[in-house]
Formats: C-alpha cells, sequence, structure tokens
C-alpha cells in the first residue's frame, strides 16, 4: 500500500501540472491545482500513513 | 474566563482584517510648483574634482573625534596618479560602496541565520528526555557539517548553477547553466549546472562566495528540522546518510526551482499566473522542505515505545528543560532577523530600503503566534503552555517568511496570528489522528506553517513592494489574491503542490532506501536505555542518575 500512496501523492502534483496545458482561466487552474493537492493528501494522510499505522509498533 | 478570551481574539482578528483590507489613501503629488522650480542638473566635469581636497597631514596627526575627516577623498581610489580624482573613479567607487553594502549586508545576515543551528539545538533537545540529551545535540551539531559538504560538493551547483547574474551583488553571471526540459511549449528549468565545489566554471568568484554562504545556511536550516521529528529513535548513521541526500540533491532542486530560475519561478513569465511562484526567504524552500521531509522520517522511523498505548491513545512525553526551549526560540526569533531581512540580499539600491519593513513583519508575525498559541491552549486547556507558545512564535516566524518582503503590518499579525493556532491544531491532529509522533512539534511548526504561508502570500501580498521594478521577470509588484491577483494564488498553489507531491514523494523513497540499506531505528533496548550511550558513546549528563523508562 505505500507504493500506491506514493503514486496517488505525485499523481496529485501530475494534475496540478497538467492545469497549465489543459486550462487556460485562472479559476480552472485553480479548481485543477486544489484537487491535486486534495489527491496528493489523500496519499499521504489516507493511504502511505495508514499504511504504516496498521503495524505500528504500540499495536503489537 | 475561555469565553471571555475567545470573543477577545474574535475581537481582534475582525478589527485586523477590516484594517488590513482599508485601500490606502492615494499619496499626495508632489507640488507641480516645487518640481518646476528645482534647479537645472549640471554635469561634473573632472575639473570640478581638482579643487575637492584631503584634510591636510597636520590636522589628521591631531586625531578626528568628531568623525568630520575621516572618510574623504583620500579614501576614493584613484587610477591614475596623473590625472588625478576623475569622474570615473568617483562612480566606481560609488558602485563598489553599494555592492560593498549589500555583501556585508547578505553576509552578517547569513551569520545569524548560521547561529540559528544553535537555537534548533537546544529547542530539541530541552524538548527531549535526558536520557537523549547528547544524541540529540550531536545530531543538531553534525548536521552543520553534513549538510555543508554535501552543499558545497554538489548541492549548491544543483540550486544556484543557472540563476544568472544577481544584480544586487555585482551582477556576476557565472552561474549560467540551467538544465531546461520543453513542456506545454515553455522552458521548464529543473537544476542548475555550475558552481560545483565552488571552482568549476569560474565560480571562484567574490558575488558567487557571498551567495553560497547565504543559501548553505537556509539549506542546513531545512536540514536541522528533521532531527526533530526523529528525535528519540533515529539511528546515527542512518541520519548522517539521510541529511547528506537532503542537503545535496532534495532540498537543492526545489530550491532551483523557486529561487534558482526554475520552472516555479517561471510560472509568471510562461503562464501569466502572477509574479511567479513568490517565496521570499523561504516558508516554502525552508521550513515545507524540512518540514515534510520531518513528515517523512517520522512516519518511517515510527512513534517511541511508550508513546501510543495498544488503544492507540497518546501520552505525554515532557522534555528535561523548558528553559532550554524558551531560551531556543528566542535564538531562533534573533536569527530569522537574518533569515527574512537578509533575503533581500542588498540594502542599497533595487528597492531593498524595505529591509525594515521585512523585520518589522517578522517580529510582529512572531508576536502573533506566540499569542495565538498560548491563547488557544489557554482556552482548550486552562492553562498557557509554555513549550506550545513557544512552538506558536516559531510557527508565527515560518509562516511570515515567504510573505514579510509583500505584506503589510496588519496583514503580518493575521498570518502570524492564524499560524499560531494552526500549530496547536496540527498537533493535535498528527498525534491524535495521523498517529504520528512528532516530539518537537516540527511537523506542525514548519511543514504546515510553511505551506500556510506560501499560500499567504497569495492571499495578503499588497503590491506596494518593489525590488527593482519586477519580481522573478514580470514587471510590477506581488499582489495576492485579496488585492486583485488571483492569478498569484495559482501560482502559490502550485508550488504547494510540488511540495507535497513530488518532495514529500522523493524524501520517501530516498529514506526508503536507507531503511533498506542502513536501518533507520535504533533497536528497542537502545531506545529504553537511552540512545547517548548505544549511539554516541557518552550520556549528556554523567552526574546525573537518569531512570530508564518506556515513558
Amino acid at each position: 500500500m505505500v507504493y500506491v500512496g506514493l503514486l496517488i501523492t505525485l499523481a496529485g502534483f501530475v494534475l496540478s501540472l497538467l492545469s497549465l496545458s489543459l486550462a487556460s482561466s485562472t479559476g480552472a487552474r485553480m479548481g485543477m491545482v486544489l484537487a491535486g493537492i486534495a489527491i496528493s493528501l489523500v496519499g499521504i494522510i489516507g493511504v502511505i500513513n495508514q499504511a504504516y499505522v496498521k503495524n505500528a509498533i504500540w499495536k503489537r | 474566563m475561555k469565553r471571555s478570551l475567545l470573543t477577545l481574539a474574535a475581537t481582534l482578528l475582525v478589527a485586523l482584517t477590516a484594517a488590513a483590507q482599508t485601500p490606502a489613501a492615494p499619496a499626495a503629488a508632489p507640488p507641480a510648483a516645487a518640481a518646476s522650480a528645482a534647479p537645472a542638473a549640471v554635469p561634473i566635469t573632472d575639473a570640478d574634482l581638482k579643487g575637492v581636497e584631503a584634510p591636510k597631514a597636520e590636522l589628521r596627526a591631531k586625531g578626528d573625534p568628531d568623525g568630520n575627516i575621516t572618510g574623504t577623498v583620500a579614501d576614493v581610489a584613484v587610477s591614475d596618479a596623473k590625472k588625478g580624482l576623475t569622474i570615473s573613479d568617483l562612480v566606481n567607487q560609488v558602485g563598489q560602496n553599494k555592492i560593498g553594502i549589500n555583501f556585508v549586508w547578505t553576509l552578517v545576515a547569513g551569520f545569524m541565520v548560521m547561529f540559528m543551528q544553535a537555537g534548533f539545538a537546544i529547542v530539541e533537545t530541552g524538548l527531549c528526555r535526558a536520557k537523549n540529551a547528547n544524541h540529540t545535540m550531536m545530531m543538531n551539531f553534525m548536521v552543520y557539517g553534513v549538510g555543508m559538504l554535501a552543499y558545497w560538493l554538489i548541492g549548491f551547483a544543483l540550486q544556484m548553477g543557472g540563476v544568472g547574474a544577481v544584480g544586487n551583488l555585482g551582477g556576476s553571471p557565472v552561474l549560467n547553466s540551467e538544465f531546461s526540459i520543453t513542456l506545454f511549449g515553455k522552458s521548464f528549468g529543473l537544476f542548475g549546472q555550475n558552481g560545483f565545489f565552488l571552482m568549476h566554471n569560474g565560480s571562484y568568484d567574490v558575488a558567487v562566495m557571498v551567495i553560497f554562504l547565504f543559501q548553505m545556511v537556509f539549506m542546513d536550516t531545512a536540514l536541522t528540522i528533521v532531527t526533530g521529528s526523529a528525535a528519540e529513535r533515529w539511528k546515527y548513521v542512518a541520519f548522517l546518510v539521510s541529511s547528506f541526500v537532503l542537503g545535496a540533491f532534495i532540498y537543492p532542486v526545489f530550491a532551483n526551482w523557486a529561487w534558482g530560475g526554475g520552472w516555479l519561478a517561471t510560472l509568471g513569465t510562461n503562464f501569466g499566473l502572477g509574479k511567479g511562484y513568490a517565496d521570499f526567504a523561504g516558508s516554502g524552500v525552508v521550513h515545507s522542505v524540512g518540514g515534510l521531509t520531518a513528515l517523512v522520517l517520522a512516519i518511517i522511523v515510527g512513534p517511541r515505545i511508550g508513546k501510543f498505548d495498544r488503544d492507540g491513545r497518546p501520552h505525554a512525553m515532557p522534555g528535561h528543560d523548558i528553559v532550554l526551549v524558551l531560551t531556543g526560540c528566542f535564538i531562533l526569533a534573533f536569527g530569522w532577523f537574518g533569515f527574512n531581512p537578509g533575503s533581500s540580499l542588498g540594502a542599497s539600491g533595487s528597492g531593498n530600503l524595505r529591509i525594515s519593513s521585512v523585520a518589522v513583519n517578522t517580529m510582529l508575525a512572531g508576536m502573533a503566534g506566540s499569542f495565538g498559541a498560548m491563547f488557544y491552549m489557554w482556552m482548550r486547556y486552562g492553562k498557557p503552555d509554555s513549550s506550545m507558545s513557544g512552538n506558536g512564535l516559531l510557527a508565527g516566524l515560518v509562516a511570515i517568511t515567504a510573505p514579510s518582503g509583500f505584506v503589510n503590518p496588519v496583514c503580518s499579525v493575521i498570518i502570524g496570528l492564524i499560524g499560531g493556532v494552526l500549530v496547536c491544531l496540527s498537533v493535535e491532529f498528527v498525534e491524535r489522528v495521523m498517529k504520528i509522533d512528532d516530539p518537537v512539534g516540527a511537523i506542525s511548526v514548519h511543514g504546515v506553517n510553511g505551506i500556510w504561508g506560501v499560500i499567504s502570500v497569495g492571499l495578503f501580498a499588497d503590491g506596494k513592494s518593489n525590488y527593482g521594478g519586477s519580481w522573478n521577470g514580470v514587471t510590477g509588484s506581488v499582489t495576492g489574491l485579496f488585492y486583485g491577483d488571483p492569478g498569484q494564488l495559482v501560482a502559490q498553489l502550485m508550488g504547494v503542490s510540488a511540495l507535497l507531491g513530488v518532495v514529500f514523494t522523493v524524501a520517501f523513497v530516498a529514506n526508503l532506501v536507507i531503511e533498506v540499506l542502513v536501518g533507520q531505528r535504533v533497536s528497542a533496548k537502545a531506545e529504553v536505555e537511552g540512545l547517548d550511550l548505544p549511539e554516541v558513546g557518552a550520556v549528556g549528563y554523567p552526574e546525573f542518575e537518569l531512570k530508564a523508562s518506556a515513558h
């Protein structure tokens, strides 16, 4: 799951980057960049961290 | 008590917000009559300078108690003794004075930032337990050397090797090679290629040395943030390798994107997004990079034994010396006067007198941050927590680091106040929701507030700053959403996305490799006994009897 989380985190950035090409208005670009940031946060907090918490030292 | 504090805080915030957005009165136009009465400029010739005489030798021999005859025409270098003083000599001296002022300003600011290492060291050591004091201090001590070595060998060239001429420091053009790719029809600068060892391709240059010193201590600040989140269980060898990688590759590449002429800086010229990503002194470049890497390490290394019980409830593990912690915060606040105002890279010319505003913004935001955290803790837990008040000060300072050069004093207070509350909320979220153990709050102070600082530029920049008429190659002043430019906010958010998506990911992969190669965490036995003896061979307080405890 850690590697999946890393891919999701990176994918968020790719979406933000694509806003430079796919959108021309400032509002559309802002929407895509915010979506990209949200996806990256899901990857970090929801996937990568959860994968580590699942096997945390205090659960053993 | 809680209700009255809440009311006071809310009233203050509303009043500050209203004041911050009050349009400034138009500047008074200079009286036309006065302008027309000004005498016409008369060109000075070499002949005019012949009458300018140095103080007589017999006068100098009597000393100069009032300072009126020290620093005169006699101190202006003459290029040709036969011709005597010429206009050319005079103009060259003026130019050298300007660059000299900027050199001294930037170097002294860099020396102050270097001393912040001591502040970080004692803040982190004070927040750790006595049994790990030597280990924590040693990490903070050696991160200075490891980071500097990595940066001198590799990092500086990757970061600044393509920055071009820095006008404030004499415009030396030797750092002129940027590796770029073409994307969406535009050039995307990725990293610099000149300046390895400070000898490569003409980089043995006085201006380059100033840039190196100043940028090196910034990089080291980012590195020392990481030692806090992984303290009390990080293997010393892993710390050395991880810090080298961060100082040589990860930090410099992002810093190139923001400050070295890379693709974030050119979002304005290439895509019309404000003035491009604007980060005056490094909320994103320094603090978010350090804070996100701190998050990476805290996840990989895992929580300290005893931090969470079997149900995942966190337990407080108080540090051993709050006096050290708050003294360290003061040292850091002092160093921040080098960090932020020094980032102008000059005090003379190109709008650099704005350094006074930068310095005041810095101190105001720190003050507001400490109040924000203190009042939050007071209302939530009934007492004004000391260590969180210290973290609130640092959070305010971190948050104002990016916008310090672009905002007014009222907005600085708002940014700092939000930072102070944000650090408390973030510490609770990191510990209770994410179940991450961050002994010093590095993730919240630097990572979260660094990102807040980057965003706040896109909100609060008031368009009044003018550093030579442009920023990142775009004419005009950096202006945020609340002052009319939503494009600047998009540029700032793009920087945040790069931090989360690229810096975090690359730092994670790098530290996973280190985990496989040397292991990141010490043994449970060493952790319970304390890391001083097993990791660095001597205890921090040999005359004290310390109890081995999991808590």
